[in-house]
């Protein structure tokens, strides 16, 4: 129950920090809602395609835009802890009688409460664009996924944090959840996608997590098909990365 | 006349040592490359069945041949920026105020970086033709039409570079330099540089209409897919001189007001 | 077994290359008394603390704080301890407040006694006019008091400081000292202190230790560290027509002679240091012997270091180098 409460405090944080440091707090809003908005006005065309049905291509890009926003707060959290050990802040949360644990958990959950933030703008941003999503289903499916996301890309980031223990290592975490989220179905369903793209789509979880997020969006119900390889994806993604975050917290007092 | 030749060889000196600063440092030039020519990729196997299939589209051999001068200005686009903060670092360190204190003409301080943008501009545009050839890609303008998208190139990368070079003599700082690039990323969005400007809608349509970057982008891309004319090629020379006289002349001016100010 | 504070048995660090920042260090801090860590820079001080403090691993040896051994129960030991480093560990864009009450999260306390205890040690540390304001905005001096208040939110037994007024200017200095001298005294904290300034070892600490190149060379109080070296050296300069033999012949009486030590003079070693100069004052005096100069050099924790390592402690002359 300690481990709970150093989290939150944590958390609570760095989501102070959010609002304080401006480099942070900006790009962090404004970031989902261009992907949005580029994306969807200018491959607007692309919705003719046969593979759309006439589906919205707004709506197909919502869940796009609220999982690179995840995606940004994740790296957030990563690039916080990378900060934490380069400035010696780290060292009093080390020295602490906190939960190992905790000092990951904390930045994660930030992670997770700003990907709320950032799918509620896409949200809103779709509304205003005249998108009305059959039912809270959806809705719940595009949240639920992109936290999943989130929780992913701030264990990544964390993990690479604690490793390189520099601020440098940003490039690295931004790079790694851009190319994850644009080498799946990112601008179109799989079933446009061919060749060389098509294949490694197909290997990659970001694929089924996208598909899952927006399987409910066009008839308001799930789509079993699509959504349980998302979840299993996901989860499989989450532990593979929560490992990855938590194997350096052993190993701290070796540097 | 005698005076000029001096110019020269400094302009040269200089733009050598920028070229050769760039090009030692990874993270000048990978961005530069890596960016465009991925997300050409990528595009590029997503939208393989939009050319023929949506209305809009213009007739080409692939999506490949139309993402070319997108990716090619992107890749000026973020190679100026680069450059641009690579002016300001030397601000911020010091090596332009040893610039100034030397004999060294104040011309060929901006000469000199504009220089290396130019030429580094003309390499790039010539290194995606060239990945986009091996990847099936084929310029139907022939060799004028080559040289048409590589003038084009190099005068926006002109363009760029000096509104870089603008931007570091007013902050000094590479980090606001550095900053200034999501802004320019979204005007590269807010045009037709990866997808047809018929194809979009409403004010977003409207918005990239009025982007230079779109006729910019045309004009190269009409020499590669085809449909190119004596007037497509000198609106986008014209409109890529003019941007890059406009942003020239700019930084002379912010050059010739931080001398002032710390002479 | 428990009187201890801290008990290391040749600890030792050693780093990729062979390069050992720690060499074999045992040493042992009684509790309730403020231990001085002194030593130049690259000496292995940082390095001791940050094993003592659970952040650092040792390749070898055992270290024993507020009871506990660190590599076995690390977990105990951070409950118990207070630490300050050197680069004052703080985040600029918290407030002071925040930062105290954060402290106080992590290790485990409540809400409603975070917040008092943020608002007693605020007080306590003369920052409650700055609590408010982002630490970006501190000076130093106040950077480090935030940092002693942030090691103190959990009423730690040992509180370990690492080279606390570097950089800071001397009347910050004198500040810091103060606080430490209370805490140790109105709290009974120990107090582990590591430092480059001679006169911070010697103003401060009960005990010394002087560590070079990761190997303790001296241990002991600052006095009996000075004593080793030898007695306070008086000397004294004849003038107005007595002669150095006058002087001498007074001063022999009151301990060794060193001769050759003073041109025109005489000096002797002073076991009574301070206070016998008065009585050879005195003494000169009613031999009716006249004197020019009299000066009285006291050996320093810089004598001891070069005895004990043919260098000069860095920084022993000026605070504010």
């Amino acid at each position: 129950m300690k481990g709970l409460a150093v989290s939150l405090g944590l958390a609570g944080r760095n989501l102070l920090l959010v609002r304080r440091v401006p480099s942070v707090f900006i790009p962090s809003l404004i970031m989902p809602l261009f992907i949005l908005i580029a994306t969807s006005g200018a491959f607007h065309g692309i919705g003719a395609l046969p593979e759309f049905a006439g589906a919205s291509y707004l709506a197909f890009t919502i869940p796009m835009a609220a999982t690179m926003g995840a995606g940004f707060a994740g790296i957030n959290s990563g690039m916080t802890v990378a900060r934490d050990l380069e400035g010696g802040f780290f060292d009093r949360l080390q020295s602490s009688p906190a939960p190992r644990v905790a000092l990951i958990m904390g930045p994660m959950f930030a992670a997770l409460v700003r990907s709320i933030f950032t799918t509620t703008i896409v949200f809103i941003a779709g509304l205003i664009g005249g998108v009305w999503l059959p039912g809270l289903l959806p809705l719940l499916l595009i949240y639920g996924f992109a936290l999943l996301f989130g929780a992913c890309a701030s264990c990544w980031a964390i993990g690479v944090a604690l490793r390189a223990r520099t601020v440098q290592a940003a490039p690295i975490m931004q790079l790694v959840v851009f190319l994850s989220v644009f080498m799946s179905v990112a601008y179109v369903p799989a079933s446009a996608l061919h060749g060389w793209l098509g294949n490694v789509a197909g290997l990659n979880p970001v694929t089924y997590i996208l598909t899952a997020s927006r399987s409910a969006e066009l008839t308001g119900s799930i789509i079993w098909s699509e959504t349980w390889p998302g979840l299993v994806a996901g989860f499989a993604l989450l532990i593979l990365l929560g490992i990855f975050a938590l194997a350096p917290l052993r190993h701290l007092e070796n540097r | 006349m005698t005076a000029a030749i001096p110019v020269i060889r400094q302009t040269a000196a200089l733009a050598w040592r920028s070229i050769v600063t760039t090009i030692r440092l990874p993270q000048a030039w990978f961005p530069a490359l890596f960016f465009p020519l991925v997300l050409m990729a990528i595009f590029t196997a997503s939208f393989g069945g939009a050319p023929g299939t949506i209305p809009g589209f213009p007739p080409m051999r692939s999506f490949l041949d139309f993402a070319v001068s997108g990716a090619i200005i992107q890749g000026v686009l973020i190679g100026g920026t680069s450059a641009g903060a690579a002016f300001a670092t030397d601000i911020e360190g010091g090596f332009f105020d040893r610039l100034v204190a030397s004999p060294t003409s104040r011309t060929s301080i901006l000469t000199g970086r504009l220089g290396a943008s130019i030429a580094l501009g003309v390499g790039q545009a010539l290194l995606f033709i060239a990945i986009a050839a091996i990847f099936g890609a084929r310029v139907d303008g022939g060799l004028i039409g080559i040289i048409v998208v590589v003038v084009i190139a190099t005068l926006f990368a002109a363009a760029v570079g000096g509104l870089g070079i603008f931007l570091a003599l007013r902050t000094g700082s590479g980090e606001a330099v550095q900053g200034m690039f999501p802004l320019f990323f979204a005007l590269l969005f807010f045009s037709s540089a990866f997808f047809p400007l018929d194809t979009m809608v409403g004010w977003y349509h409207d918005v990239a209409a009025l982007n230079p970057i779109t006729y910019l982008v045309e004009s190269m891309r009409r020499e590669i897919i085809g449909g190119a004319t004596i007037w497509t090629a000198l609106t986008g020379i014209g409109i890529a001189l003019g941007l890059a006289l406009i942003t020239v002349g700019a930084s002379a001016l912010a050059l010739r007001r931080r001398l002032r100010v710390s002479a | 077994m428990s009187d201890q504070a801290v008990e290391t048995r040749d600890l030792v660090r050693e780093y990729k290359g062979g390069v050992k920042a720690v060499d074999g260090v045992s040493l042992t801090v009684e509790s309730g008394g403020i231990f001085g860590f002194l030593g130049p820079n690259g000496a292995g001080k940082s390095t001791m603390v940050r094993m003592l403090t659970t952040l650092l691993r040792p390749t070898s040896g055992t270290a024993i704080v507020a009871g506990h051994d660190v590599m076995k129960e690390p977990g105990v030991v951070r409950r118990r301890i207070g630490v300050a480093l050197q680069d004052a560990a703080i985040d600029p864009y918290m407030t002071g407040r925040e930062l105290l009450r954060l402290q106080g999260v992590l290790h485990g306390m409540k809400r409603a006694d975070c917040r008092a205890r943020a608002d007693v040690l605020l007080g306590r540390v003369d920052l409650e006019n700055a609590a408010d304001r982002r630490v970006g905005t501190y000076s130093g001096g106040m950077r480090r008091r935030l940092d002693l208040a942030l090691s103190l939110v959990h009423e730690p037994v040992v509180l370990f400081l690492d080279e606390p007024t570097t950089g800071l200017d001397p009347v910050s200095r004198v500040t810091l000292w103060d606080e430490v001298r209370r805490l140790n005294v109105e709290h009974g904290t120990t107090v582990f202190l590591t430092t480059q300034y001679l006169e911070e070892a010697d103003q401060l600490a009960d005990r010394v230790a002087i560590i070079d190149g990761g190997l303790i060379v001296a241990d002991g109080t600052p006095k009996a560290l000075k004593a080793r070296i030898g007695y306070p050296l008086l000397s004294v300069v004849a003038a107005d027509g007595s002669t150095p033999d006058d002087v001498a012949r007074v001063l022999s009486g009151f301990g060794e002679m060193v001769p050759g030590a003073r041109d025109g003079g005489a000096a002797v070693r002073l076991p009574g240091g301070s206070t016998a100069m008065a009585d050879a004052v005195r003494a000169l005096d009613d031999a009716g012997v006249r004197f020019a100069e009299i000066d009285l050099a006291e050996p320093t924790l810089d004598d001891v270091f070069l005895a004990s390592t043919g260098r000069h402690l860095a920084g022993s002359d000026d605070a504010t180098v």
